[in-house]
């Protein structure tokens, strides 16, 4: 499985990965904004990605229009610190398939990773 | 902003450090006004806010603290990439989660990182800031909130 993890925090970014590594992954690729995402994306088309929203150069929400646009069947994880109910509908209406609000714990991240993978 | 808002900040801080280690008690002691908004420990993660509120809201804290927290993580990493990274990720993090309160309208800057106390961050004048002490494995960090 390959896994695209989108987040501007490198410490973030390592620590999904560790919390996930023991995940059936296969391949991980990392991307600190939503174009340096997209690029990676559009090479590889990952099984999953996880993606934060507050990031320079281009935002998670516009980041995941285009990842959709790329692939409508695209399993996003929103994992974003913007803990609030209208910014998880927005996400979820433009097609991501989960939301999680930072802080995360790892067990929290492993089992929203099994539900998606799953789906 | 007045101090019943600050509460918001204060139950942010209380969940990052909990989802660190569950079995550490944060100690947020007595908030007090500060006359001037400015990084005062080594490492500040500082997010601009606009929209419904405007100013700063920042997370500032020494290296010892922030080793800690990156040993807790389990990520090696000591130099001082490692170190801006956590502490702008802090900040990220209590500033995002006051969206549970004040809702999609309190929008958040990335965050700057100053070390020292130099920064090129302008926070508003005549407003009250308000610094939260928190003590975590016997070392005190700061949220500093800078909100009108």
């Amino acid at each position: 499985m390959k896994l695209l993890i989108v987040d501007d925090s490198s410490v973030v970014r390592r620590a999904i990965e560790r919390d996930l590594e023991s995940g059936g992954i296969i391949e991980v690729d990392q991307a600190e904004n939503g174009e340096e995402a997209l690029r990676l994306y559009a090479e590889k088309v990952h099984e999953v990605v996880t993606l934060d929203i507050t990031m320079p150069k281009m935002d998670g929400l516009t980041c995941l229009d285009r990842i959709m646009e790329i692939n409508p069947a695209a399993r996003v994880l929103i994992i974003s610190a913007l803990r609030d109910r209208a910014t998880a509908i927005d996400a979820i209406k433009r097609g991501a398939s989960g939301f999680l609000c930072k802080p995360i714990s790892p067990d929290e991240l492993r089992e929203s990773f099994q539900l998606l993978i799953n789906d | 902003m007045d101090d019943a808002d600050i509460q918001v900040f204060i139950t942010g801080a209380r969940r990052y450090f909990e989802s660190i280690d569950a079995s550490l008690i944060l100690v947020v002691e007595p908030p007090f006004i500060k006359d001037r908004a400015e990084p005062f420990l080594e490492y500040t993660g500082i997010i601009g806010v606009s929209g419904r509120a405007r100013g700063a809201v920042c997370f500032t804290a020494n290296s010892s603290m922030l080793f800690s927290i990156l040993g807790s993580l389990k990520d090696e990493r000591l130099d001082e990439a490692a170190k801006c990274d956590l502490v702008g990720e802090i900040a990220n993090t209590l500033s995002g989660n006051a969206r549970e309160e004040f809702g999609k309208e309190f929008l958040i800057s990335i965050p700057v990182v100053a070390i020292g106390r130099q920064t090129t961050f302008h926070f508003p004048s005549e407003i009250r800031n308000y610094v939260v002490p928190l003590s975590w494995r016997s070392q005190t960090a700061y949220l500093l909130v800078c909100l009108e």
